[in-house]
């Protein structure tokens, strides 16, 4: 029964990314991150081997660094900038939704040719861990504002945590909390960056720190 | 006798339920506006205000601006026909009935759509157009929620994509049915003109797509359009509940009030969208579209590697 559950919430999450590819409002983009990180971090209950030490500390740690701190930072650089949407730089906004599905059929396709030494609890978690983690490589590379860039990057953080699931296991606790830290601490960097893009010239569209200034 | 009692009281739910379902998503969003609204049975008085009137026709107006209301009217009403909904099962089922059910609401498209131009105005010619652009778009979405559900069901009739042996496969299924049944609701607000894509409250002529082509239309063929979008919102509807809750007890009563009860419930959806969310520009609704058909593809793809 709870194979379903996690099918779900694989379906889910993957259903949250794409809508993350449609919307431009940078303040919907954040929201609909914490809102997959919320299913993320329960989707170890559904794991089988009841409730341990493990789960908990996981599933806590995703709460409060990726539900909680990671929107909120973003939430305060949302508001410090005070931009509210971002343009898609290179496609627009059905040209990256079409990318987006092709993205999805070619994870079908790759974890169909992957060989694992196990087999992983349900068959849709290998294409929704690449799924998520593409359509977070493209969010970074079809958008301009460092924000969504982040949030790209976050994307496909949590595409690595549905790819570590199937290790959960055996990887140690330590492991996953120096990756928590990581997370945390680049995404507090990079919200200094785009405080510091912002406060040097007056926007933050990074596409126009290539072009040379005398 | 009994096909025909059934077949009667489909056609009752049809004409009599579908106007009801307008009048809760109006007073949904008057709920939500901290309005009282309209009474529940507006539509009704509306349909009925307007069958008693006279039409206009202008002179440049042909026949075909005449038999558009009817043509609507009726293709809506038979397409009814092709789907099982709360416990009746569909009188007419054969093989690829999908396509008929979907054409059957593109040909009554495609004669307002014509009565629109008839009219030689360009307001209409504008909503004309946005229509069939908007239309031929979902069409593609549609045709690919109806291919998962055919590979899920291995059949291509409606009635057994949509029938009872759901909850025996839900393990295998449920994941395609949650992407489908997304990607449907999305193309059901895209057909039913609602808003995110159409506001059906607003008269500014500039904004509108469905609204703008009956602009000219009065009298009863104005009544017959209104009652025909209630029983299409009505059939579409009804497609959808059936889809997401196969609930079945082989008791008619008890049947019926659940599918009732659940389509009253998609029009308290529908009205709190309505509430919630504002009209999409006009060069963002393909992209609505666009993510409805990323759904619907990912809906097909799973279906195909747990079915086949």
């Amino acid at each position: 029964m709870n194979t379903v559950w996690i099918d779900m919430a694989l379906a889910v999450v993957v259903i949250l990314a794409i809508g993350l590819l449609g919307t431009s409002r940078l303040g919907s983009i954040v929201r609909l991150f914490a809102l997959q990180s919320f299913i993320l971090a329960f989707l170890p209950f559904l794991l089988e081997g009841g409730i341990g030490i493990h789960k908990v500390v996981i599933a806590t740690g995703t709460l409060i660094v990726k539900v909680i701190a990671i929107p909120a930072i973003l939430f305060w650089a949302v508001r410090h900038v005070s931009i509210r949407r971002d343009t898609p730089a290179i496609f627009g906004g059905s040209a990256s939704l079409l990318v987006g599905g092709f993205l999805i059929g070619l994870s079908f396709f790759l974890s169909s040719r992957l060989v694992l030494s196990g087999k992983p609890f349900s068959d849709l978690l290998i294409p929704s861990a690449f799924s998520t983690l593409f359509i977070g490589f493209l969010v970074i590379i079809s958008r301009v504002k460092a924000i969504t860039q982040v949030v790209g990057y976050l994307i496909m953080e949590n595409g690595i945590f549905l790819f570590a699931l199937l290790l959960f296991e055996t990887t140690p606790l330590l492991v996953e909390l120096g990756i928590f830290l990581d997370i945390f601490v680049g995404v507090f960097v990079m919200g200094i960056i785009i405080n510091h893009i912002q406060n040097e010239f007056d926007h933050m569209d990074i596409s126009q720190l290539t072009s040379l200034k005398e | 006798m009994i096909p025909f009692i059934s077949v009667l009281s489909r056609l009752a739910a049809c004409l009599l339920f579908s106007p009801f379902l307008l009048g809760v998503i109006g007073k949904t969003k008057a709920f939500f506006a901290g309005r009282k609204g309209p009474p529940l049975l507006q539509p009704y008085y509306d349909i009925l205000k307007l069958i008693q009137k006279g039409s206009v026709y202008s002179v440049t107006t042909t026949w075909i601006f005449r038999a558009a209301p009817l043509i609507f009217f009726a293709t809506t009403l038979i397409a009814s026909f092709l789907i099982p909904f709360g416990g009746l099962k569909a009188p007419v089922q054969f093989w690829g009935d999908a396509l008929l059910f979907t054409y059957l609401f593109g040909l009554g498209r495609f004669f307002i759509i014509l009565a629109a131009m008839d009219t030689g105005s360009s307001f209409e010619g504008m909503g004309a157009s946005r229509e069939a652009i908007f239309s031929c778009l979902s069409e593609i979405v549609l045709f690919l929620n109806f291919a998962a559900l055919a590979v899920l069901s291995k059949s291509f009739s409606l009635s057994q994509m949509i029938g009872e042996s759901w909850w025996a496969s839900w393990t295998v299924s449920g994941p395609s049915l949650i992407l489908v049944g997304a990607s449907y609701f999305m193309i059901l607000l895209v057909e039913n003109s609602r808003i995110p894509i159409d506001d059906p409250a607003t008269h500014l002529e500039l904004t509108m797509i469905h609204e703008v082509m009956v602009l000219d239309h009065s009298g009863p063929d104005l009544a017959f359009i209104l009652h025909g979008a209630a029983i299409k919102l009505f059939v579409q509807g009804s497609f959808f509940v059936t889809l997401l809750i196969p609930f079945q007890s082989h008791n008619r009563i008890i049947d019926a009030t659940v599918f009732l009860a659940a389509m009253i419930g998609l029009a308290v959806i529908i009205g709190i969208v309505e509430s919630v969310m504002a009209r999409l520009r006009l060069n963002r609704i393909p992209s609505f579209i666009t993510g409805a058909f990323v759904l619907a593809l990912f809906g097909l793809i799973i279906a195909i590697m747990r079915v086949l």
